[in-house]
């Protein structure tokens, strides 16, 4: 059974720093140089109740917009030439309330991941059960395995973290031409402010640099919005290298939809 | 190679938990589900005959496929599961053939290193690939099917079927629910018999368009 790591002090994790620039919509989560002083974000608002949102899009949308000290991460203009390899784990959001409680978003793509709290974690956003060991070797044989943890700390006590899985999503892939991204899932006490969306994001981004040019997901209709605007076309054309596709069509793909069957094991 | 028709993503139908089926011209489904209402759509919609009591005992070993591996021997076709003795120089070439770009040799061998399923067709006389494809997954849950080729010298004789009916069971077996491949219009006809439905149930296959992000 996989377990999760025990939470490490933050001053092992690098804190990126963030620009205090509110933009809206494909903003990238992109690490800077970690010699910035790390500016803190004062959560004026007390963190979100659980609720699920209907239009995932908009709600993203309206959650960064809503909140200007959101600190928010700008992507340098070299993005396509250049890029850094993202590092494994690093700080995505990092939120201080006025009690003195630190609250920080980790994203990693190590694929440490406690079973159990995913498997509360699928229960939470409404997912079929699966069996515990079949989840264990569906995280064990996917390529990329990217996870959101909350990570609280309260300013009096030291040392004291409160760590918990509110994110996952995960790629499985041939290590060359191909890969698929699956379950992707945020807790519905985190969605509405742009997490998934990084999530993603970061993962596509450290696919791309492993040189796996062709990602693929399967979505259902309330989420084609929200891959179409992380990039993703729902309906390719051209096929058998889309990477080839493009460059000598240089249009849009086309694909028809498709049809998943979740069967209950 | 001009592709005026949009690729089409399709996905394996299929009932769950207990049956027993034959690919061919008898097909019998035991549909032991609680999904009552799944099977009843599929019932609709064709795709699962009504369960019938067998009359007389069928062996289980003989017809499973479309042509067996004995006939498939027997003409001269060596079915292999394996990436060894796979040459990839050879494959690369029916790729080819068929209007996939070349691809690095390196990375071919990487890729099949890193799939899970795969199946090909050697010719007996000439030693080479002729049919070939592979499935990549998690194992459990969910397969992709790609790379589906055929030699042109050699299509139309049953040998793209025989490679795909095998690799699905393969891949039943191991207890996987969720196959899907993408497929390119014109050959539609070749995956509806072997179970794929191309009809949505609001989910779209979507891939990345690298393209996209740098006009913004």
């Amino acid at each position: 059974m996989l377990t999760h790591n025990v939470a490490a002090p933050s001053s092992i994790r690098p804190i990126l720093s963030y620009d205090c620039h509110c933009q809206v919509s494909n903003q990238l989560f992109f690490p800077l140089s970690p010699n910035i002083n790390p500016g803190t974000w004062k959560a004026n608002r007390k963190l979100k109740g659980c609720r699920l949102k209907a239009s995932f899009w908009e709600s993203i949308r309206s959650g960064i917009l809503k909140n200007n000290t959101t600190q928010i991460i700008e992507p340098p203009s070299t993005l396509e030439k250049e890029e850094e390899p993202l590092p494994e784990e690093f700080v995505l959001v990092e939120k201080s309330q006025p009690d003195g409680e630190v609250e920080q978003i980790i994203f990693s793509s190590g694929g440490d991941v406690d079973i159990y709290e995913l498997q509360a974690l699928c229960d939470k956003v409404g997912w079929p059960r699966r069996p515990l060991s079949k989840l264990a070797a569906a995280l064990k044989n996917s390529y990329m395995v990217a996870t959101l943890h909350s990570v609280r700390k309260l300013a009096s006590s030291e040392g004291d973290e409160q760590k918990k899985l509110i994110g996952m999503a995960r790629a499985t892939s041939d290590h060359a031409f191909n890969a698929t991204i699956w379950d992707v899932l945020v807790d519905p006490c985190y969605q509405g402010q742009g997490l998934g969306k990084a999530m993603v994001e970061k993962l596509i981004r450290t696919l791309l640099q492993r040189d796996i040019g062709n990602i693929t997901l399967f979505a259902d209709s309330q989420v084609v919005e929200f891959y179409r605007n992380l990039g993703f076309e729902p309906d390719p054309e051209g096929i058998k290298d889309f990477r080839g596709a493009w460059d000598i069509r240089g249009g849009c793909l086309y694909v028809s939809q498709v049809l998943i069957i979740h069967l209950s094991l | 190679m001009a592709h005026k028709f949009p690729p089409i993503l399709l996905v394996f139908n299929r009932p769950t938990a207990l049956y027993s089926h034959r690919i061919g011209s008898k097909t019998i489904f035991v549909i032991h589900s609680p999904l009552l209402s799944l099977s009843q759509a599929m019932l609709s919609r064709g795709i699962v005959s009504p369960f019938r009591t067998p009359t007389f005992p069928f062996p289980t070993t003989t017809c499973k496929y479309s042509i067996s591996d004995q006939d498939l021997e027997s003409r001269g076709f060596f079915l292999r599961r394996t990436i060894s003795d796979l040459n990839l120089d050879h494959l690369n070439s029916v790729f080819v053939a068929v209007g996939f770009p070349r691809r690095d040799p390196e990375k071919i061998k990487l890729a099949l290193e890193h799939t899970e399923s795969m199946l090909w067709v050697e010719y007996k006389k000439t030693q080479k690939p002729v049919a070939f494809a592979r499935a990549t997954g998690d194992g459990v849950f969910n397969a992709i099917i790609w790379d589906v080729v055929v030699d042109p010298s050699f299509q139309g004789i049953g040998l793209g079927k025989a490679v795909m009916e095998r690799l699905v069971e393969e891949l039943l077996e191991k207890g996987i629910c969720n196959i899907a491949l993408y497929s390119e219009p014109r050959v539609l006809g070749f995956y509806r018999p072997l179970g794929f439905v191309a009809d949505p149930d609001g989910i779209r296959g979507m891939v990345y368009s690298r393209k996209q992000r740098k006009k913004k």
